[in-house]
């Protein structure tokens, strides 16, 4: 009845016809990730400033269209499986959006203490983080053999709310 | 008598109701009419699964997005105290795995039982080196104090001795209030620098812990799917008709190289380079 068809998706015939790639596309896919790996690495070592986490992202969501694509056969399967798929995306960014606006608004890391404080004000923002830390200078006094002047990458002496650049250079 | 021949017939012809005469294998559960028809519904339950894992990663993700927001400084400085280099080697396995998995399916399409079965374990043995990487990394992290949440930087493990030389100290300071003094830890990170990280540090390592753990647990996970179709593999259950679990495994499978495949570079590569 159905002959002529078993190659086409559904064929009538009521069996299972799924696309078989050659073991070298799936080799060639395996080494295309892996040079993406590697180029995602590399790019790790120069510093684009804010365009850091946008090009490394950019290479991941390179690397998981090709597994989703041929790795995980979505290019021969059926339409709505992806749809199922891409909806999820949809979903978490709606989801991460909504959140990081709620509290991403909540007032401004205060470098010193840690917790939320509404630049307005200058007080302790509501719904924010509570300041939990101490200062560098009750570490300076009080470490084990200190002030070896080794910690630039720690926090400044004087609450200035955000550190500037030039301080936390190596 | 027609009963009798019916019997004696080892393809029966199925619904008579359908109109139209196929095979009713064994693999085929009696409320699905086809084998194609029983494939795509398990696909696309496969499918819909795989998008519930990804929203569940996604609080995670989430949580992950707010914080680096909040403070890319800190997570700048705690980024460094990971093994780039182990986690590139891990991404490696895992695409690795990810192609043998492929291959598994792809074997298994076509009907080849003992070639479905070595992609299977060669699979399962690079999840095995995937956990063995992680285990020297979060040993080397415990090492340091770069626990989460009360853990960091735990008096318990001040000063620890790697090969003979010190990689973490954990600084005792005042407290804010009258219980829980806030610990700073100073430590080694992976270029050899020594550095001071502030105790809501701990935030970056609860992070990297527990999206690292969630998708550890996931690997174990996978490792017993994958198992278990090897099982039934070598069983003989399979065949170019029915692969139905391989499949499902290996996406199951794949799932898991996705997930890590976000997880790297937001985890060991978005701060600024030394």
């Amino acid at each position: 009845m159905a002959a002529d068809h078993t190659h086409e998706h559904d064929a009538d015939d009521g069996a299972v016809h799924s696309h078989v790639a050659s073991v070298q596309f799936y080799v060639g896919i395996f080494l295309t990730l892996v040079c993406l790996t590697v180029l995602t690495v590399k790019v790790s070592y120069y510093d684009f400033g804010e365009a850091n986490i946008a090009i490394a992202m950019l290479i991941a969501t390179m690397k998981a269209g090709l597994v989703a694509t041929f790795f995980m056969h979505l290019a021969h399967d059926k339409l709505f499986n992806t749809l199922a798929f891409i909806s999820a995306f949809l979903f978490l960014s709606v989801f991460i959006m909504l959140t990081y606006d709620d509290l991403g608004r909540r007032g401004q890391v205060d470098w010193v203490y840690g917790g939320t404080v509404d630049p307005r004000t200058g007080l302790a923002a509501p719904g924010g983080m509570p300041a939990t830390s101490a200062t560098i200078d009750d570490v300076e006094g009080e470490a084990p053999g200190a002030g070896g002047g080794n910690e630039k990458g720690a926090a400044p002496n004087e609450p200035k709310g955000e550190a500037p650049k030039g301080e936390k250079k190596e | 008598m027609a009963n009798v021949t019916e019997a004696a017939d080892p393809q029966p012809s199925g619904h008579d109701d359908h109109g139209h005469a196929h095979a009713h294998p064994s693999f085929l559960a009696h409320h699905f009419d086809t084998p194609v028809q029983q494939f795509n519904a398990a696909k696309l339950g496969m499918w819909v699964f795989i998008a519930t894992e990804i929203l569940m990663f996604g609080g995670l993700f989430c949580a992950y997005a707010i914080w680096r927001g909040l403070e890319p400084d800190i997570f700048d400085q705690a980024h460094h105290f990971l093994n780039k280099i182990m986690g590139a080697t891990n991404t490696v396995v895992l695409l690795f795995s990810s192609l043998t998995a492929a291959l598994a399916v792809r074997s298994s399409q076509l009907g080849k039982r003992t070639e479905t079965s070595i992609y299977l374990i060669v699979t399962i043995l690079c999840a095995c080196v995937f956990l063995v990487v992680k285990y020297f990394e979060y040993t080397h992290k415990m090492h340091l104090g770069l626990l989460p949440g009360h853990c960091f930087g735990h008096p318990w493990f001040s000063g620890a001795i790697e090969n003979g030389k010190e990689v973490g100290t954990c600084l005792r300071v005042h407290a804010d209030g009258p219980t829980g003094s806030p610990l700073w830890v100073r430590a080694v990170d992976e270029s050899g620098h020594t550095r001071l990280l502030p105790p809501r540090a701990n935030m970056f390592f609860a992070l990297y812990f527990v999206m690292t753990g969630l998708h550890a647990v996931h690997v174990l996970i996978g490792m017993s799917i994958l198992g278990w179709v090897l099982y039934r593999n070598m069983k003989g259950e399979f065949s170019k008709e029915y692969f139905t679990a391989v499949d499902l495994g290996a996406l199951y499978w794949h799932l898991v190289d996705l997930v890590w495949i976000y997880l790297f570079p937001l985890l060991y590569l978005v701060g600024k380079p030394e």
